[in-house]
């Protein structure tokens, strides 16, 4: 057997080099770009994890709430109980630097509780800082701050502001300011952080819940438990004492949260890497189907000699294992090369903001690259199964006859009708399921079964389809029409890759502009000001409070404002992040409702909550359902008025009456005040008065142009990815086209020798292959495009309102799909002349004198 | 193994303790912008009456207070052990205008070490943590400080009895203490001057002869004890004078009953700048305060062989008073009693239990046993 | 109507072989030709100089008024397609064409209309006896049916000359003798010239005349075999 795999298997990949190096590259792309997916995803995580262990040190539990903090009242309780050895309570505040468009990570700490728990996070008083002044206690001075070394290098290095206009470093001769509210603060740089290698600062939790106006708020509090207490005991015996909203956890499963919540996400990268993937092994199968018909004869005779049967069937999969692992190992060193230029490029989340600011490190991980590796041998080992199958089941006799070869280009599949329409009745019912934690399998089956049923319609669709298109007088047309309506299996192997690629590029094209034209409506009805004020974004420590909103209405020129305040709260550990909006809700102040309406219902015991698609999809409501939100630390009931439209925060919001919210929170700062101008005046005037009334650098003013330019900007960066994914895809497809061509070309150089001896010319026969090749691209870029528009609607309909739980309206991009698609045709067709051009090489005069 | 974790752990967190703390309140000079806010430290002046029972409790104003126990210790066998309890209250006068609860106006900080003659040296911890409601603090109105599980309560809050609980790695001891008297004021009517300057002075009071009852765990098992303790509660604004190195300072209560405190504050050059003594002993009691109204003399020193301090461990004390002159020699119940307290209140001192000798007719007769206190033999006090 | 002058023909190789000098050949319309030699003798590469499908090193080809050499790749294409048909050895006949299409493939390419194709091409299958069987696919015929189809294929647009390169190399006897009846019997209905290229001296002798090629040229042996 060995020298027979050698000479005969092995060696017949290097006689068609071409087709092997299309098929190896195909999978390694499919490889490469699942392993990427995962590697850039697993690094973010690691580094993320490793994020988190540095700043909860060794505490055993966290207590963790919203992201805006929690009532300090169950720090002593928790601090006392016997469970706890120490505990240490912090205050996080993404602080913001007056004039720029960073944040200072500010955490508050208590210096005498960090040490027993978060040694990472002990400063370092500069020496020699102050000397003179008398001694003291440095680190509990309210104006002092200590930066990790990262933080104090962004700090010293010149930035830009929002205009890009360069600005001198935040950081100068020791002092930095921070914004609070709508003031600045100057601070002193007294020391380091010798123990953390993130960029964030550490002062007096005193101080800072001052400076920042956040007293009697804690952001987290670490817990060190007593000997023998395990996290689980402790956890289930201090639950009981918090309060709605506020949970204790292990610091890893920080890690694991965010893993959640950009799980989604992901498994759509993963998705299209798989289809990838997929689109490989459709063209191993194509090239080896191909091949194993030209080489019939020559397994024949190897058979008459005493080749086994399975020694046959054992060297075809061998060499499609051969394929597969070569374009493994590409797609591995490829993958790593991937990640690495994205997380240059794009960040470690891929352009969709899960993990901002983690600069993570590519590593190699053994596990990951072995199975990545093998994922590629089998795609290989399943594109030549059938063939192989095929070739091994065939009867040497019948091969050997004489003229056996004229038959073995033509492919004639059996007729997949019946299969076809079975996997469009499955795909169909596979949208009907339920999602599987939070992730759309059904969604995914169906896309798949749809590929399925596309490429097993194709014979059909061209017997179909061939007719229609009549017959010109151009021989060659004649030709080529004859030859596909005669040779539908030739589609099947040449186009499946094609269908692929286009019922992916189009599915993606269309959910991207669905979604691009929602967003955009989306935002004009959500912002119908004329301009908008903020002192940073709602994660931040600027904001305005009831004398500063009231300072803007009063100004000349305003004719009505509205505020809106955003906080994110905590509903459980399971649904860690759930926004809720405070906001004017009548009076025109935009509220893109699906379902009910802006006006609270009459009678109602309960005040009225406005909840969004994905808010109403995770927590199953409807209009009029009761609906409990944790809010100024109780459970309060809300009754659901209305859904709304809201592809900002895919894990839920709700919008709450501004007079409810304070009213039940006594909160009452706010992130966003909406302005309306009075008319006859100028919007910039009125921008220029705010500016003045608190300083340029403490406000943002936008307007709804700008923040609409900005939102799209970042919709197109997210979906960068997948437009880079499409192009390989169609890459992948083209290589089908490619090896089919040249496969063709060499089991019909007879065919093509008697054409020349019949007086057709050189450019002839490449026009002959190239039209050929338009045609087949054409049936599957049909295929491809009534499969894209059924996989479009599954990723709009099942998909993403499954995974993201947003809707969207059908908006097909025509133009854009038309041109793409005759592109591809007439890629297909210069693809397919180049890869046949060996059929034009050859001698006519030998062409017709080999019989194989 | 799982215990030997968890001392790892126990250690590590301590040790990190040290170095937080010593980075914390050591390094590193004061704001000057911040001082002038803040109302300043009131002065000690004579002619303020004590009262009791609301001065057992805190004077948040003062920059720093201290309620601090001594003690010996027997156990069923007989062995005796010193043991020594201080709770610290700090005044910052940083965040007086915050109002957060965690603004570190008030500090408190303690110390806990047993002075076991086996283990040849002291068993001590020490705790620090900013004042907070139901976590740390020191109370007004009787005494009341703690900070989490350590803590120091009057528990009926007439100055009668005592309570203290103290839980460290590698000791612990819960303790009751009984005063059998009320409490005695030092220098003039709690009016206690440490220098020629009136200005440098504390309030300051004693109740020797508390009468102790508990239990004390070195390693395993807790053991009944008893034995009898000293409390002194001191406050101050201004407690050094300049040039004042550090103190010596005996608490001892003697074997008939009666009680002696005395201390000297010294020079860089080992020379007294200030004494002052109260004896009280056989219903008489002798109070006096001045440049040289008792003289240490040190007999014998040792030398420290974790800091290489050279500390005097015995000592020839020598008293005048209005009976005639006494002579006192002071013996440790072993020489290795120094206490690093970098951690909380920074400073490197010998702190041990010593017995008191008086020389009758050449031969020494022990008269009482207490705490001896040497400061700034490392380096200059500072508080 | 063929006219070859002073043909000469070497081998690429070193020393270069040559297969024939100085050959000269007519064959005029109406008259079939056989020419038979040793294998290797050259006679499959006469046919393919004819053809115009290999250069020759000197001499001069002529069909009618046309001259076959010298002319570029794509010109001769254009003359084969008018005036050439073509039987080959190994038939091929295109599978996926049915036999009115195999037939109607040279009128194809000259751009005959549907339906004037496929009534030529009918009325030839007739002419060869397959009128019946138009609509079929190759794979259900045998080889000398197969062979009469490639006959029709080769006259159906009426060329000046038909070029047969052992059009019985594949057949048994029996079939060999029909298909080369029918063969030389159409050319000659059809008024075209006809040259054959066989090494079986039977199949020679249905000639008009046999001509044998050595390193000479061609030698006319009619009546010796």
């Amino acid at each position: 057997m060995k020298p027979t795999l050698r000479r005969v298997f092995l060696a017949s990949l290097l006689r068609r080099r071409l087709a092997t190096a299309l098929s190896l590259l195909a999978i390694a792309l499919g490889v490469a770009l699942g392993l990427a997916v995962q590697l850039i995803h697993a690094a973010a995580l690691d580094e993320f994890g490793r994020g988190v262990r540095l700043l909860s040190g060794s505490a055993d539990l966290q207590l963790v709430g919203p992201r805006e903090g929690f009532d300090e009242a169950i720090y002593p309780l928790l601090a006392g109980r016997p469970e706890v050895a120490d505990a240490s309570p912090l205050l996080e505040v993404e602080a913001r630097l007056p004039g720029r468009e960073d944040t200072l990570t500010v955490l508050g700490v208590d210096i005498f509780r960090i040490a027993a728990v978060q040694p990472a996070l002990l400063p370092r008083a500069e020496v020699g800082a102050d000397v003179g002044a008398g001694r003291s206690l440095l680190a509990l001075e309210p104006d002092r701050l200590f930066l990790s070394e990262a933080a104090r290098d962004a700090l010293s290095t010149p930035a830009v502001d929002s205009d890009g206009r360069p600005l001198p470093p935040a950081l100068a001769e020791g002092r930095l300011a921070l914004q609070s509210g709508v003031r600045s603060h100057r601070l002193r740089v007294a020391g380091s952080l010798p123990g953390s290698s993130a960029a964030l600062a550490v002062m007096d939790i005193g101080a800072a819940q001052q400076l920042f106006g956040r007293i009697g708020v804690l952001s987290r509090v670490d817990l060190a438990l007593r000997e023998g207490v395990t996290p689980q005991a402790a956890i289930a015996a201090l639950s009981p004492l918090l309060p709605p909203g506020v949970s204790l956890r292990e610091p890893e499963a920080a890690a694991t949260e965010v893993g959640t919540l950009s799980r989604a996400y992901r498994v759509n990268l993963t998705m299209l890497a798989a289809i990838a993937l997929l689109t490989g092994g459709f063209l191993v199968f194509s090239t080896q189907l191909l091949s194993v018909a030209r080489r019939r004869r020559e397994f024949a005779l190897l058979r008459a000699l005493g080749l086994e049967r399975g020694e046959l069937m054992r060297g075809l999969l061998a060499e499609g294992a051969a394929v597969g692992l070569g374009g493994g190992l590409g797609g591995v060193v490829l993958g790593h090369l991937l990640a690495g230029a994205a997380f240059r490029l794009v960040g470690a989340d891929l352009g969709a903001g899960f993990f901002d600011g983690l600069s993570p490190q590519l590593s190699f991980d053994p596990v990951l690259a072995a199975a990545y590796l093998l994922l590629g041998v089998a795609a290989g080992v399943a594109g030549t199964w059938l063939p192989a199958r095929e070739a091994a089941r065939a009867a040497p006799a019948q091969a050997l006859r004489a003229g056996a070869s004229e038959r073995s280009g033509l492919l004639q599949p059996r007729r997949r009708g019946p299969a076809a329409l079975a996997a469009g009745g499955l795909a169909a019912l596979a949208c009907l399921l339920p999602p599987v934690y939070g992730i759309p399998l059904g969604g995914y089956a169906a896309v798949v079964l749809v590929l399925f049923a596309a490429v097993a319609a194709l014979p059909a669709l061209a017997r179909a389809l061939l007719p229609l298109l009549g017959r010109g007088r151009s021989a060659l047309w004649r030709l080529a029409h004859a030859r596909l309506s005669a040779t539908p299996g030739q589609a099947v192997v040449a186009g499946a890759g094609v269908i692929a690629s286009v019922a992916l590029a189009t599915a993606m094209s269309i959910m991207v502009s669905s979604f691009r034209v929602s967003v955009d409506d989306w935002l004009g009805q959500l912002l119908p000001a004329d301009l908008y004020v903020r002192a940073s974004s709602a994660a931040a420590s600027g904001y305005l409070d009831a004398q500063a909103v009231a300072r803007i209405a009063a100004l000349d020129g305003v004719a009505d404002i509205g505020t809106t305040r955003l906080v994110n709260l905590r509903l459980s550990d399971e649904e860690p992040v759930f926004s809720v909006l405070s906001r004017v809700v009548g009076g025109g102040w935009g509220l893109p409702l699906i379902a009910g309406s802006k006006e609270v219902p009459a009678g109602a015991a309960l005040p009225p909550v406005w909840v969004s698609e994905a808010a109403a999809d995770r927590h199953r409501l409807a209009l009029g359902d009761r609906f409990e939100l944790p809010i100024g630390g109780r459970m309060e009931g809300f009754v659901v008025a209305g859904i709304w439209r809201d592809y900002a925060r895919q894990y839920g919001a709700a919008v709450l009456s501004a007079h409810d919210y304070v009213r039940l929170t006594g909160d009452t700062r706010i992130n966003d005040v909406a302005v309306r101008v009075a008319p006859g005046h100028e919007l910039s005037a009125v921008a220029e008065r705010v500016r003045a009334l608190f300083g340029p650098e403490h406000v943002r003013i936008a307007l709804p142009g700008e923040i609409r330019a900005a939102t799209l900007e970042i919709f197109d960066r997210t979906f960068l990815i997948t437009y880079l994914m499409e192009a390989v895809a169609v890459v992948i497809g083209l290589f089908g086209i490619a090896t089919t061509f040249a496969a063709l070309s060499t089991t019909r150089q007879g065919e093509f020798g008697m054409l020349r001896h019949l007086g057709l010319t050189r450019g002839e026969i490449g026009r002959l292959i190239a039209l050929e090749g338009a045609i087949t691209a054409a049936l599957g870029v049909v295929a491809g495009l009534l499969a894209g528009g059924a996989i479009g609607w599954v990723l709009i309909e099942v998909i993403n309102r499954q995974s993201f739980h947003w809707s969207m309206d059908l908006a097909v991009p025509w133009r854009p799909l038309a041109l793409f698609a005759l592109t591809l045709v007439a890629l297909a067709a210069l693809v397919a002349r180049l890869a046949g051009a060996r059929a034009m090489r050859r001698s006519a005069v030998l062409a017709v004198k080999a019989d194989w | 193994m799982q215990s030997e974790v968890g001392m790892t752990k126990s250690l590590m967190r301590a040790s990190l303790t040290t170095f937080v703390l010593a980075v914390a309140l050591l390094v590193g000079a004061i704001g000057a912008s911040r001082a002038q806010q803040a109302a300043p430290y009131p002065p000690v002046v004579p002619g303020v009456a004590l009262q009791f029972p609301r001065d057992l409790g805190a004077h948040p104003d003062f920059r720093t207070e201290w309620w601090y126990i001594t003690g010996w210790l027997k156990d069923e066998a007989g062995v005796e052990r010193g043991f020594q309890l201080t709770f610290f209250r700090v005044r910052t006068r940083i965040g007086e205008d915050n109002p957060s609860r965690f603004a570190p106006r008030q500090l408190v900080l303690a110390h806990a070490a047993v002075a076991d003659p086996q283990t040849g040296r002291l068993r001590h911890a020490e705790r620090s943590a900013r004042a907070f409601e139901g976590l740390a603090g020191a109370g007004a109105g009787h005494t009341a400080v703690r900070i989490g599980d350590w803590f120091l309560r009057d528990e009926t809050g007439q100055g009668q009895t005592y309570r203290t609980r103290i839980e460290a790695a590698d000791f612990a001891f819960e303790l009751d203490f009984e005063a059998g008297e009320p409490p005695v004021k030092n220098g003039r009517g709690g009016y206690s001057q440490k220098a020629a300057d009136p200005k440098h002075a504390s309030h300051y009071y004693s109740r020797p002869w508390l009468a102790v009852r508990g239990t004390l765990a070195l390693d395993g098992g807790a053991r009944p004890v008893e034995g009898h303790a000293w409390l002194d509660h001191e406050w101050s604004s201004e407690l050094m004078p300049d040039g004042a190195r550090g103190w010596d300072w005996i608490g001892i209560n003697l074997h008939g009953g009666g009680s002696l405190m005395a201390f000297r504050m010294r020079d860089g050059e080992a020379r007294a700048l200030w004494t002052a003594v109260t004896l009280r002993e056989g219903g008489a009691e002798h109070r006096d305060q001045g440049p040289a109204v008792v003289e240490f003399r040190p007999l014998r020193h040792w030398r420290s062989p974790r800091t290489e301090v050279e500390y005097p461990v015995e000592w020839a004390l020598r008293l005048d008073t209005p009976a005639g002159a006494r002579e006192l020699r002071l013996r440790p119940l072993f020489d290795d009693q120094e206490l690093d307290s970098r951690a909380s209140t920074g400073a490197i001192y010998w702190e041990g239990a010593v017995r008191l000798f008086e020389l009758r007719e050449g031969a020494e007769t022990e008269i009482g046993q207490g705490y001896l206190e040497m400061t700034g033999y490392a380096e200059r006090l500072r508080m | 109507m063929l006219h070859i002058e002073s043909l000469r023909k070497t081998l690429p190789g070193s020393p270069p072989r040559v297969l024939f000098d100085g050959l000269d050949l007519r064959v005029a319309a109406g008259e079939c030709v056989a020419i038979v030699g040793e294998s290797g003798s050259g006679k499959s590469t006469l046919l393919n100089c004819i053809a115009g499908l290999e250069p020759v090193d000197a001499g001069r080809i002529a069909l009618g008024e046309a001259r076959i050499d010298g002319r570029d790749d794509d010109a001769l294409a254009r003359l084969r397609r008018q005036h050439f048909g073509f039987v080959f050895q190994a038939f091929h006949i295109l599978p996926h064409l049915s036999l009115l299409q195999n037939v109607a493939l040279p009128l194809w390419l000259l751009g005959r209309a549907d339906g004037e194709a496929a009534a030529a091409a009918r009325a030839m299958l007739e002419r060869v006896g397959l009128g019946a069987r138009a609509d079929d696919a190759p794979q259900q015929l045998s080889g000398g049916e197969m062979q009469r189809v490639a006959i029709a294929r080769a006259l159906v647009h009426r060329p000046a000359l038909v070029l047969a390169d052992e059009p019985t190399g594949n057949l048994d006897p029996g079939r060999a003798a029909d298909v080369l009846d029918l063969l030389l019997g159409q050319v000659r209905e059809n008024g075209a010239a006809g040259v054959l290229v066989t090494h079986s001296r039977i199949a020679a002798r249905r000639a008009d005349r046999v001509l044998e090629l050595g390193v000479g040229g061609l030698r006319d042996i009619t009546g010796l075999t």
